[in-house]
């Protein structure tokens, strides 16, 4: 009987084994070898001298310039995932509770198809509308009686904007999902017992849509902390942030156990605030 | 076509038994019933000899042949699910001709056979449609034949009438017992239909908490049952216990029992509420005895009806042919009165 | 009286929000129908970029490249994730939460991550940059996405057919050739086109792994955009976008994503 077990163990193995193999291979070895890189003085290439040291988080910890950068990219993601509730909290609202059948179907994968096209180049086509004497400079011109210049291109705010544009689709996904959720009889029973408007959005719909929201939110979060080619594209020379100098100790400067170091701790802050929102995040439907 | 035993066969899961040393014979060409609550196993055993489950010990054969090893896909069973799992991508003659086109029967036999089997269950004309477009009975039909269309050595049916309505019930009952006896197949059957259990099978299995309480034909069973659960769980019953003094049972309230001849051991007694009658006016007559009790509730259910009474604060059920009960008032006291014989000594459990 | 106005301020805003969606995109098409290789207006129509696109090599290439890593991607995370999705569906076995959980890394984990640690680490085994490194990592993130759609796909599936089935007879091939992939099919065409979109559209791992000169076409792009672009750039990203939006109203089709039926 035992061996009828081991034949059903014998093909979940066969059946998974290929897959994690590869993503042994391609994620989790590649993260740890990141965390040994991280402890030496060189690369371990060629005739280089290397040994094992604790220099590179010592930099970050000493000279204040890296913390302060990602301090900035902090700050950068936490304006960019309020920036996306409030805009996209109201608008998964209307999707779900006052558009129904075929239309919000459509409407709903109209707002997400963006989020699942080419993100560089979505990133680029911010650049052509905000270039100084650009598009969006013509029109808004064109519409005022007097000239400005708005020289939004390499400026934060045209960070923010391009990654807005990225990410605002996530936090309407998982709230719009949330609030689908909730039965609209509820909303029904409130305003039977003489609820208003404001009450039930701030008894009943914002506390029953909260786990969609804060999935919504880590989900911005996450990604824009570690954001190198928006602010490289748009920032200009504002868009020097944690992510452009992991890049640049990989690609320019090719100090790479310095990169994997400044890399580790951005994963330590990652996996920090997934390992706080986890709970939440399991609850959220989908 | 074969016969099936199983012996002693123990399942656990985690730190339940769902099956604690079952053991039972279904001689070739019978149909049997597994009977029981929920939770009493009787689906987990159908598993076991179906080879879903493996048991942890035990010996399962069918046609002589020791199967505990064999695989599902190899031990030449015909199962009909619950829910039919009829295959949805697949019309009524590929569903039935899937086990022929495993076994690589060849084209022309296939053809045959399929038309052979629906035509057996009267589903001739729907061979083209999809599962989908079928009523709940002729899908039930469609998987019977798919289950006996390979000529499998037994076959197994999960509850198999429990999704239909209580006419169409009846019906597909008379027919599953034509079919079967037509092809003569060695068939089990789960069910907690004591009633369904009861008309169709030859030979019937209780089980309770994984442990097969009794077993033989369902007349016996029946009318001699061995414990108070299986009294009470197969029809209505109503139960005596006290202590035995000087050949009678005192019950509860100082009241003593005539207990019938050769269970003069046994302090727990059975009988069959349509046993017992119910009346006014005291009985007489010397091989009927009798006893007081409160009429605490008639209930009119058409052709039957029951009495609902008290006996020194133990409910008991009567149940008689409506025209046949005396006139009696909503409520008060009345008279029960039964033949000693008709007591049946139980285990009490 | 309130309500229909907030009803209607509603819609307003999800209008402006589409309008602020497609907007860029919509000007980045036409701007590369214009001639002005300086975006000048007025618009002077001209299919000029999309002339010199297809005497540019270097984009061609990198066209032909990423389409090729994408297809290859596409094949093999779809096997690989489809069979994982099956033993997940199939078996009980110890560790299968870790297992499933395990997913998450390559998915919420930033890429900028994920690409250096790739990076350091094929650098260690002497795979090095190159076009079989970025097909290694793609595939690796696209597997999480492939398993993801599969298993809701095989959520949907009635465990007991399986069991009919090899009640009949049929061994483990024969169940899920005939009673299982037929089920799962429209889930699997799903996870192939969201395999090849990550692939397609992947930028930050491909560009830590790619060798300059073999470039994808998105690590082209980037690339040229730091150095001074054209409408050629435009041009070539037009295409990408209509391509990879298309891919996803398929897959969208067949997963019923967001659907109500």
């Amino acid at each position: 009987m035992a061996k009828a077990w081991t034949r059903d163990g014998l093909r979940a193995t066969a059946l998974l084994s290929p897959a994690y193999l590869w993503l042994t291979a391609a994620v989790f070895l590649p993260l740890s070898a990141m965390l040994y890189y991280s402890l030496l003085s060189d690369v371990p290439f060629g005739d280089a001298e290397w040994r094992i040291t604790l220099d590179n988080y010592r930099a970050f910890f000493e000279t204040g310039t890296y913390a302060a950068l990602l301090w900035k990219s902090i700050r950068l993601g936490l304006t960019v995932t309020v920036v996306c509730i409030l805009i996209g909290f109201p608008c998964a609202y209307v999707l779900a509770k006052t558009i129904r059948g075929r239309s919000r179907e459509a409407l709903f994968l109209l707002i997400i198809l963006p989020f699942w096209s080419n993100s560089l180049v979505r990133i680029f086509s911010w650049a052509i509308v905000l270039r100084g004497n650009g598009v969006l400079e013509l029109a808004v011109n064109a519409v005022l009686p007097f000239d400005i210049r708005l020289n939004l291109m390499f400026t934060q705010t045209a960070v923010v904007i391009g990654l807005v544009h990225s990410y605002l689709p996530y936090v309407i996904l998982t709230t719009y999902l949330a609030l689908q959720a909730i039965d609209d009889t509820l909303i029904d029973a409130a305003r039977s017992m003489g609820a208003g408007k404001l009450t039930i959005l701030r008894r009943l719909i914002l506390p029953l849509s909260l786990p969609g929201l804060l999935a919504g939110a880590v989900l911005v979060f996450v990604p824009v902390v570690g954001a190198f080619m928006e602010p490289r594209i748009l920032g200009g020379r504002f868009g020097t942030y944690y992510g452009t100098v992991i890049e640049d100790q990989f690609v320019a400067v090719f100090n790479w156990p310095l990169g994997a170091a400044l890399s580790f701790i951005l994963l330590a802050v990652v996996l920090l605030i997934l390992a706080l929102s986890s709970p939440i995040l399991r609850r959220a439907p989908a | 076509m074969a016969e099936v035993s199983v012996e002693n066969v123990t399942k656990t899961f985690g730190a339940t038994k769902a099956l604690d040393s079952v053991s039972m014979d279904f001689p070739n060409g019978g149909f049997f019933a597994l009977l029981g609550p929920s939770g009493s196993g009787k689906t987990t055993l159908l598993r076991v000899i179906a080879g879903f489950i493996l048991a942890d010990n035990g010996h399962i054969r069918i046609g002589g042949e020791p199967v505990e090893r064999v695989p599902v896909e190899r031990r030449d069973i015909g199962m009909m699910f619950q829910n039919y799992a009829l295959f949805p991508n697949m019309t009524v003659a590929d569903n039935v001709g899937f086990g022929l086109r495993v076994r690589k029967v060849g084209a022309a036999e296939e053809k045959r056979r399929i038309a052979e089997a629906l035509e057996l269950v009267q589903m001739g004309s729907l061979r083209d449609r999809k599962p989908h477009e079928l009523s709940g009975g002729q899908r039930q039909r469609v998987a019977l034949a798919r289950a006996f269309v390979t000529n499998p050595r037994v076959l197994l049916l999960d509850e198999p009438l429990s999704a239909l309505d209580k006419a169409l019930r009846v019906d597909m009952q008379i027919e599953l017992k034509r079919i079967q006896r037509e092809i003569g197949i060695t068939t089990i059957f789960v069910t907690h239909d004591q009633e369904e259990a009861l008309t169709l099978s030859d030979k019937i299995g209780i089980l309770r908490n994984g442990r097969m309480v009794q077993a033989g034909a369902p007349r016996d069973v029946y009318n001699a049952p061995d414990s108070v659960f299986i009294a009470e769980f197969l029809g209505d019953a109503n139960i005596f216990s006290g202590q035995v003094e000087g050949g009678a049972l005192r019950i509860a309230g100082g009241r003593a029992i005539r207990i019938p001849k050769g269970a003069e051991g046994a302090n727990t007694f059975a009988i069959r509420s349509e046993d017992m009658a119910i009346s006014l006016e005291e009985p007489t007559g010397d091989d009927t005895d009798r006893i007081r009790a409160d009429l605490v509730q008639r209930v009119f259910a058409g052709a039957m009806a029951t009495c609902i009474v008290e006996v020194e604060g133990r409910r008991m059920k009567i149940v008689a042919r409506e025209r046949d009960l005396p006139a009696l008032p909503d409520e008060g006291p009345v008279w029960l009165s039964w033949e000693t014989d008709r007591l049946k000594p139980v285990k009490d459990e | 009286m309130s309500g229909k106005w907030l009803a209607r301020a509603g819609k307003v805003w999800l209008v402006l929000i589409l309008i602020f969606l497609y907007a860029p995109i919509v000007i980045m098409g036409a701007m590369s129908f214009n001639a002005s290789p300086f975006y000048q207006l007025p618009f002077e129509f001209s299919l000029n970029w999309y002339a010199a696109l297809s005497e540019n090599d270097a984009i061609r290439t990198a066209a032909i490249r990423s389409v090729g890593i994408a297809l290859a991607t596409m094949v093999i995370a779809t096997a690989l994730g489809t069979a994982a999705s099956l033993a997940f569906f199939r078996y009980e076995f110890r560790g299968k939460f870790i297992l499933q959980t395990l997913l998450f890394p390559p998915i919420a984990i930033p890429w900028l991550i994920t690409g250096t640690a790739m990076l350091i680490f094929f650098f260690g085994i002497g795979l090095g940059r190159g076009t079989p490194s970025v097909l290694v990592g793609h595939v690796a993130l696209a597997l999480p996405y492939v398993i993801v759609v599969v298993s809701a796909r095989l959520a949907t599936f009635d465990r007991t057919l399986e069991e009919a089935a090899r009640s009949l007879g049929a061994g483990a091939w024969t169940v899920t050739r005939r009673v299982t992939l037929p089920w799962i099919m429209p889930g699997v065409v799903a996870g192939a086109l969201f395999a090849f979109a990550v692939s397609f559209d992947q930028f930050v791992v491909s560009y830590f792994l790619s060798e300059p000169g073999d470039a994808t076409l998105p690590v082209l792009i980037y690339t040229s955009i730091r150095k001074g672009f054209t409408p050629e750039i435009n041009a070539v990203s037009t295409i990408i976008i209509i391509i990879s939006m298309a891919v996803m109203l398929v897959a969208a089709r067949f997963s019923n994503f967001g659907g109500d039926r």
